[in-house]
């Protein structure tokens, strides 16, 4: 056979089989548009009408919604859901207008606090919100299943709880002590959380956890691990009349990208944004508010089993690290000009006012890394020294690795050969806590509070009797810790915290870098909001409030 | 119609070819794949000859400059900076010794172990065969990026954990593969004839069984470097990846993927750079794939 | 086919047991979830004593049998950090994760199709060419990457799709599924063309052009027909690698997915959740290839003959 193309003779069945595979395809093509028609004329997302307020966050912690159970940082639900003891203004100054403690009182001997509670409150299954609550919670918050941060000093204080009315309660303390009031408040942790005592004890904490009941503006209606946390407001609440907003959903996503594209489509009110992306949200007139200082970028050493590791025993090698790093480049690169240059290790702003601790020039450490090579070689370490850096990324610190490496590339410069040693905090934690990595750093956005905070955080990281998170190991300092928590004369008390942090800054025990301001952008609907400056807490409550 | 001694009818049938009638695929050279490789090899193998600035020296005054033909640029740093102040182009060059090593030793590890595996299953047949494609099944399935993140936590991420990461899950599918080659193999007459005459199992692999999983192993290879490349990327995002400061392709996309619109050239370039290496081993692979044995349609 | 049937079964139940010894040490080799959970000024005592509650003080054997004995009744344990259980963790993800593989499969069959019969039909020329390439470029292209381009430039500029989540209806589909749809497009369409090719090119086909048949005929009843069997069995293996490696798709898009809780496993050293996450995904992964070798052997008698 020849190779021709081989000979077609069109049948009519042909003609009506390629009819047919042009219907088929006409078929295909109006099928596509219409579902690509569909699928573009959905509508983008949520309606946003003034009732419902959506929140886009980068992390929630841990999300079980006990307040006492969860391992918890953050209170930006807790704070709708339940009512605090005692509540705080939004710049965290206790307020009984706030709080269910209308009043509260101390004994001459600092032993008694008695506090007097709001009438006719009710949690959102119907039960009254009376004394015996309070004692519940308190008791649950400083029991052993706990996992609070601040529990412990109120654990070694409270001696017992008195009701002595179901408008009153009496706390008994084995010390002395000032610190009652705003332990239990707003302004700290979770532990001044007023739970249902009948609805836990009748259903227990898994229950409790799955389907929390509070007395707060805010119910819970439902929350998808990983997705989302939806509330409904009540009708009315004494905290902020009737609520703006019907609805309340916490959005939890990773992505900053997509975060802000959120934003940009209206799906989404308020967004935390890192600090460099600020200046392309503005361009857009997209309103950011910033929670100036929110933290401090603090590093510390790790300690070996028995103290300071061995290069960094010497006070001078200390002092090199801290000149070797130009905090002002850090501040304007890294943090896109959010932040300030940090004079003092641990050391939390908010309190100075209150203790009366002025932050002088001389305080301030120079960008000298001449001088800091010379210290170095005066401690005999002229030929450098190897050290690592564990880096890391945390919740208020997209930024963290990039500020890893920035550190160490200082440090190289005098010498100081750093490795990189990148992990998720956990791990670091665990690491540092068991003291397995002598020698080596670390570093964390510790969030900014008032004194009472600070003391607390004193209490924990530069106090020895803490071991585990003792990052300073200075008997003076140890000592002065030891008084505060004695003291309960004000003045006495200022003057202690004042004189330890002047220790901790001429001891150079760690490397401050720089106060973080955080960025929140909000949709341009969104009005006044004053996110506050209270630790882990946006006052959400405030913005829907009517009063 | 012909007639075969035996009495079996074979039909022959015209070659009518299908219009339109194209060049056979296969003769042409796929130019631009062996192109871009030799060039990416070559920056990789020259990279400390070229005189580029040192890829880890950070200059926080000079971040985010754009790339020469843009407003603030300088041929200081042809393709711009990035967060830190690194120069974007040494950085992709260096990144290139990085992200091909990665690739290359990853898929050499794992398709060596795999096709080992490959050839005692296909070889023994029985219990042999059953434990190992157990093993193998059990491996195919557990997912790589898991795995990889698993690692990254419990001994920290480093090159050595990324490679050992993909390559202990990735030789499941050489095995698997392989081990089908070689069954077929085995039915053949040579193989049949080889242990007549006395070859042992050593002999046998290596000598027939092997040479002809070749082809499968060079295309299965070559597909699967870029493979590698792209996991590594991802694993660079979910923070498993090769840690800084060392450049990698991957990481340097995953820490610039925050400024797309600010400063797009950070995650661009070493995107573009990913995107042609890639893109050159697949299109290399499908050539090779159809030149050697279009019958590995499977892969 | 009843032996085979059972005797893939039972392979696939020995892999994964393998699987379960394995995930095991390897969930425990991440860490003590305890220093995530318990506060910062917990004692010794108290970490004993939670180690006890929650059971991580038995031997390993005895944590080991008590898993496997529970995982066969459904019951993963408790979640150490969510204090919920795992098995209700997956009921509320696993069903996002199989929509969106099955609407990623979807896209990607949409594609591979058009894409892979042209190929096959213009072997050789340009269009060949160019379907192999945006085939290709979909394996080419960091799947991150390509979702935070789609989700600043068509949701966040143009506003076109959702950016986030899966409540906005189909839409919300389209985005996450297009990105992770488009990686496994070449896999298919490589598969879809060869087969073509072959069936193209054998003698049935040939037959049927000597014996005059219109040409498009040829291509759309007789050669695609055979063509669509290999693809077919292995769009099943393709849907089973969506479902499993969804994580980065999922993080971009706040997708509440399977892959995003392993990830949230594997940082807080919840070691339930990250064996329960893995030994469903390879549950899934292996009832879909037994699955597809059941269907694989139905159709080709040959297959159920030659292994065992």
């Amino acid at each position: 056979m020849s190779k021709t193309a081989a000979t077609r003779v069109p049948s009519h069945r042909a003609t009506a089989r390629v009819a047919s595979t042009r219907a088929r395809r006409t078929l295909m093509a109006s099928f596509l548009s219409l579902t690509l028609g569909l699928l573009f004329t959905a509508s983008p997302g949520l309606a946003q009408g003034k009732t419902e307020l959506t929140v886009a966050l980068s992390s929630f912690s841990t999300e079980v919604l006990d307040p006492v159970l969860g391992g918890h940082i953050v209170k930006y639900y807790l704070s709708m859901m339940f009512d605090y003891l005692v509540g705080t203004t939004p710049d965290g100054q206790p307020s009984p207008g706030a709080g269910l403690a209308v009043k509260w009182e101390n004994s001459p001997d600092y032993k008694r606090w008695t506090f007097h509670l709001r009438k006719g409150v009710k949690f959102h299954n119907g039960d009254d919100v009376t004394a015996e609550d309070v004692k519940f919670s308190l008791q649950r918050a400083i029991g052993k299943r706990s996992t609070t941060g601040y529990a412990g000093p109120l654990r070694t204080l409270i001696q017992d709880i008195e009701t002595p009315a179901p408008d009153r309660v009496v706390l008994v303390t084995k010390e002395p002590t000032l610190i009652i009031p705003t332990y239990l408040s707003r302004s700290l942790s979770t532990e001044g959380m007023v739970l249902p005592k009948k609805y836990i004890e009748a259903s227990g904490d898994d229950v409790f956890a799955r389907k929390p009941v509070g007395s707060g503006p805010y119910k819970f209606v439902e929350q998808v691990t990983g997705s989302h946390i939806k509330l409904t407001a009540v009708d009315n609440h004494w905290r902020i009349g009737v609520p703006k907003y019907k609805t309340v959903t916490f959005k939890l996503v990773p992505e900053e990208t997509t975060r802000i594209a959120l934003l940009r489509r209206g799906e989404v009110d308020v967004a935390d944004v890192s600090r460099e992306r600020v200046k392309e949200l503005e361009k857009e007139a997209f309103p950011v508010h910033f929670r100036r200082e929110e933290a401090i970028l603090s590093m510390w050493y790790s300690f070996g089993p028995d103290g300071w590791p061995a290069p960094f025993k010497d006070k001078r090698v200390r002092e090199a690290m801290n000149l070797a790093v130009d905090r002002a480049e850090i501040a304007q690169s890294i943090f896109a000009g959010k932040a300030e240059p940090a004079a003092i290790p641990m050391g939390l702003s908010w309190a100075f006012k209150d203790i009366g601790l002025k932050v002088t020039p001389e305080m301030a450490y120079p960008f000298d890394p001449v001088r800091a090579k010379k210290l170095l070689a005066d401690a005999g370490l002229g030929g450098g020294l190897n050290m690592d850096l564990y880096a890391y990324q945390l919740p208020g610190l997209p930024e963290g690795k990039a500020f890893a490496e920035a550190v160490s590339g200082y440090w190289e410069k005098i010498g100081i050969k750093t490795k990189l040693i990148p992990v998720d905090y956990p791990a670091y934690r665990k690491l540092w806590v068991d003291r397995k990595v002598p020698g080596s750093m670390g570093y964390y956005n510790i969030a900014n509070r008032d004194w009472i905070g600070t003391f607390a955080l004193l209490e924990k990281q530069a106090y020895s009797p803490s071991k585990p998170n003792d990052t300073v190991n200075d008997p003076e300092v140890d000592g002065m810790i030891a008084q505060v928590l004695r003291q309960t004369d004000r003045e006495k008390i200022n003057g202690l915290m004042r004189n330890i942090y002047t220790r901790i800054r001429s001891e150079h025990a760690g490397v401050p870098v720089v106060y973080l301001h955080s960025a929140y952008a909000t949709s341009k609907t969104l009005g006044k909001w004053n996110p506050g400056t209270v630790m882990y807490d946006l006052f959400f409550d405030q913005l829907a409030s009517s009063k | 119609m012909a007639a075969e001694p035996g009495g079996r009818t074979v039909l022959v049938l015209p070659d009518v070819a299908a219009p339109p009638a194209a060049a056979r695929r296969g003769r042409r050279w796929p130019a631009f794949s062996i192109g871009v490789i030799a060039g990416f090899v070559l920056l990789a193998v020259f990279a400390p000859l070229l005189g580029l600035p040192d890829p880890q020296s950070q200059s926080l005054r000079n971040r985010f400059k754009p790339p020469v033909w843009e407003e603030s640029g300088t041929w200081q740093h042809p393709l711009g900076t990035d967060r830190l102040g690194r120069d974007l182009l040494s950085r992709i060059v260096w990144g290139a010794r990085v992200s091909l090593a990665a690739g290359v030793v990853t898929v050499l590890v794992a398709s060596a172990f795999g096709a080992i595996v490959g050839l005692v299953a296909g070889y023994y047949r029985g219990r042999v065969d059953a434990t190992l494609m157990r093993v193998t099944d059990a491996t195919m399935s557990f997912p790589v990026i898991l795995l990889a993140l698993i690692l990254a936590v419990t001994v920290g991420p480093s090159f050595a954990n990324v490679v050992f990461a993909i390559a202990v899950i990735l030789w499941a599918r050489y095995a698997r593969v392989i081990r089908g080659q070689v069954l077929t193999l085995m039915e053949l007459d040579f193989i049949a004839q080889a242990r007549i005459a006395g070859a042992g199992a050593w002999r046998v692999i290596t000598r027939h069984l092997f040479p002809n999983t070749l082809n499968t192993l060079v295309v299965l290879v070559t597909l699967q470097i870029g493979y590698v490349i792209i996991v590594e990327a991802s694993l660079s995002f979910l923070g498993a990846g090769i840690p800084p400061p060392t450049p990698a392709w991957g990481s340097m996309i995953a820490e610039g993927r925050e400024f797309v619109t600010s400063a797009w050239w950070a995650s661009f370039f070493p995107g573009l750079a990913i995107l042609l290496v890639v893109l050159a081993f697949n299109l290399l692979g499908d050539w090779l794939r159809d030149t050697l044995d279009p019958k590995l349609r499977q892969l | 086919m009843i032996r085979f049937v059972l005797l893939r079964l039972v392979q696939s139940l020995v892999a994964l047991a393998i699987l379960s010894v394995v995930v095991f040490i390897l969930a425990r080799a991440t860490g003590d979830p305890l220093h995530l959970i318990m506060p910062m000024s917990a004692t010794e005592e108290d970490y004993a004593n939670a180690r006890r509650y929650l059971g991580l003080d038995r031997p390993y054997l005895e944590q080991y049998f008590s898993f496997v004995g529970k995982a066969v009744r459904g019951d993963f344990g408790m979640s150490l950090r969510a204090r919920r259980p795992v098995l209700e963790l997956i009921q509320e993800r696993l069903p996002n994760s199989l929509k969106l593989a099955a609407f990623a499969m979807g896209v990607s069959l949409a594609m591979a199709f058009p894409l892979g019969i042209m190929a096959a039909v213009k072997k050789g020329t340009g269009v060949d060419r160019a379907a192999q390439v945006v085939a290709v470029l979909g394996q080419s292209l960091p799947t991150f990457w390509l979702a935070i381009v789609l989700v600043e430039f068509v949701a966040g500029r143009l506003q076109w799709l959702p950016a986030a989540g899966n409540e906005a209806g189909l839409a919300s589909y389209v985005l996450p599924g297009f990105t992770l749809g488009w990686f496994v497009v070449a896999g298919m369409m490589r598969l879809l063309r060869s087969s073509m090719l072959e069936v193209l090119d054998s003698d049935y086909v040939k037959l049927a052009r000597v014996k005059g048949v219109v040409e498009r005929r040829v291509v759309w009843l007789h050669a695609l027909k055979n063509a669509l069997i290999p693809v077919i069995t292995f769009a099943g293996i393709y849907f089973a690698i969506l479902v499993t490696t969804a994580i980065v798709v999922e993080t971009v898009f706040a997708w509440p997915g399977l892959g995003r809780l392993a990830y949230e496993g594997i940082s807080s050293r919840d070691f339930p959740v990250i064996q329960a996450v893995v030994l469903t995904t390879a549950a899934i992964v292996a009832l879909i290839s037994l699955c597809v070798d059941c269907l694989y052997a139905v159709i080709d008698p040959r297959i159920r003959h030659a292994r065992s």
